[in-house]
């Protein structure tokens, strides 16, 4: 699989992918904040948010009317509309993007629903590798913990209810998330995760992931360059007042 | 062939055993105005009248997805491989909430176009073949495919005496072939035919000349699916 950076892209993509409650989200959230104090040109992508796709997602677990390929399918969908749509044109322009899970998920996910690995890996072989690839590892009590310790009202899907593992959601969405660890650590190697001890500090962690970063992307490349000077033609018509503008003073004046 | 089941092109999906899929699964293929319609309303018309129960799919009328599809296609705003995607996933609904149990309970299933037409569509749209060879590895092999081959000029006419227009989608407008409607419904269906002609080598589809009267037509059809009833 290659990565942005093999394949010439002008930009580069991060990802980071863990368990629900390994804290990864927080961590890319401070990275993000860090890379746009720097002046990087930065994007932020999450799993499953494409506008177009969500409501047919939502509906359908709702309606608890997904099955493991259509599941599957429609999260499929949801990524090549992110992709497409914001992730090239931006790795295009020279972005660095960042991803709150990437196709490791779905790889996880829906292997441990059932779907054929080599079926759902097929299906998003449209999409590049990471240039970098973090992956939160915290032992699975802590993990479960910092999601079940609020005792929130687990989801039908997120608890894999539909996997029919226990009638408890609670016990459920525990072996659930046991299997999808289990696939992720299967995959580390393969796909060169850097695994990030997230039983630490978040700032311990974060400072490993700046470093990380910086090592891997010369992230000076990055910077937001000030607004190239306007080509002459242009500039005459900026220093104009705008019409509308004259339009709204006489009004006043009137 | 065996009698009562059915194979899978691909993996299948999880946890179905296409042995258990008995009934039979008929598709029938080709454009706009190729008389798909009409051939599939006067086949369930005529078995049922000798007692066979049928479940009527076609495309983009699942459940879970069809209303975000046809939104997003009004607004042509999805990329090929979210188009791709989205399809195969109304498609992926349909097969598991219809087809499937309807072939577990012996039923016949009609459906009005299938994967081949996705697939073609997509094929035009410069998706690979063997990627979407893998995505549709979910259908069950049909019993039988007809593809009802309909002349491009005479499909003009038989769409415009319909409707007075041509459709924007089965024009390929996105494609950017031409700006003029009628010119690019022609190239548009001049590519589909060679995608489906390049689909034939690996699905084996019976081509009908359906440039014929639709009762012609049927009387072949029902003649074709009478021999697949014999043991039923």
């Amino acid at each position: 699989m290659k990565t942005f950076a093999d394949l010439q892209f002008p930009g580069r993509l991060v990802a980071v992918e863990g368990l629900d409650g390994s804290g990864k989200s927080t961590q890319i959230y401070l990275l993000k904040r860090w890379l746009e104090a720097e002046g990087i040109k930065v994007y932020f992508s999450e799993w499953n948010s494409s506008e177009l796709v969500k409501s047919a997602t939502s509906k359908g677990k709702k309606r608890e009317l997904l099955t493991p390929t259509t599941f599957s399918l429609i999260h499929a969908t949801d990524f090549a509309d992110r992709y497409e749509r914001h992730l090239m044109p931006l790795l295009r322009a020279g972005y660095v993007v960042l991803c709150d899970r990437y196709i490791f998920t779905a790889f996880a996910r829906d292997v441990t629903r059932g779907c054929p690995p080599d079926w759902v890996r097929g299906n998003y072989s449209f999409a590049c590798a990471p240039d970098l690839t973090m992956f939160f590892k915290a032992d699975l009590d802590v993990s479960l913990n910092r999601i079940l310790d609020g005792r929130p009202k687990l989801k039908f899907f997120e608890a894999g209810m539909d996997l029919r593992l226990s009638n408890d959601p609670y016990e459920s969405f525990k072996i659930f998330q046991g299997r999808i660890l289990d696939q992720y650590l299967a995959m580390t190697k393969e796909f060169n995760f850097v695994i990030i001890d997230a039983n630490q500090p978040v700032e311990k962690q974060q400072v490993i992931v700046r470093k990380l970063v910086s090592d891997r992307i010369d992230l000076k490349k990055f910077k937001r360059r000030s607004l190239l000077p306007l080509p002459p033609s242009l500039r005459s018509r900026r220093q104009e007042p705008d019409k509308e503008e004259l339009e709204k003073e006489e009004d006043k004046e009137a | 062939m065996n009698n009562n089941t059915h194979r899978f092109y691909g993996h299948g999906i999880p946890q179905v055993d296409s042995e258990a899929l008995g009934g039979r699964l008929i598709v029938v293929e080709g454009a706009d105005g190729s008389g798909r319609s009409t051939q599939i309303a006067e086949l369930v018309n005529w078995l049922e009248t000798s007692g066979h129960a049928t479940v009527q799919v076609g495309l983009k009328r699942s459940t879970l997805v069809s209303e975000e599809l046809q939104r997003a296609q009004a607004g042509n705003v999805l990329s090929r491989t979210t188009l791709a995607l989205f399809y195969a996933t109304d498609f992926a609904d349909q097969l598991e909430n219809l087809i499937l149990p309807a072939l577990k309970s012996g039923f016949i299933v009609l459906a009005d176009r299938y994967i081949y037409t996705l697939m073609a569509r997509d094929m035009v749209r410069g998706m690979d073949e063997g990627w979407l060879k893998n995505l549709y590895g979910i259908a069950p092999e049909p019993d039988a495919v007809f593809y009802l081959s309909v002349e491009p000029q005479e499909l003009v006419q038989r769409n415009l005496s319909k409707t007075a227009t041509l459709d924007y989608w089965e024009s390929g407008m996105d494609l950017g072939f031409s700006r003029d409607l009628f010119d690019s419904f022609l190239k548009y269906q001049a590519a589909m035919g060679e995608a489906f002609r390049q689909l034939q080598k690996t699905y084996h589809f019976d081509i009908i000349d359906a440039n014929r009267s639709a009762s012609s037509v049927n009387k072949d059809l029902r003649k074709k699916i009478g021999a697949l009833l014999v043991e039923l």
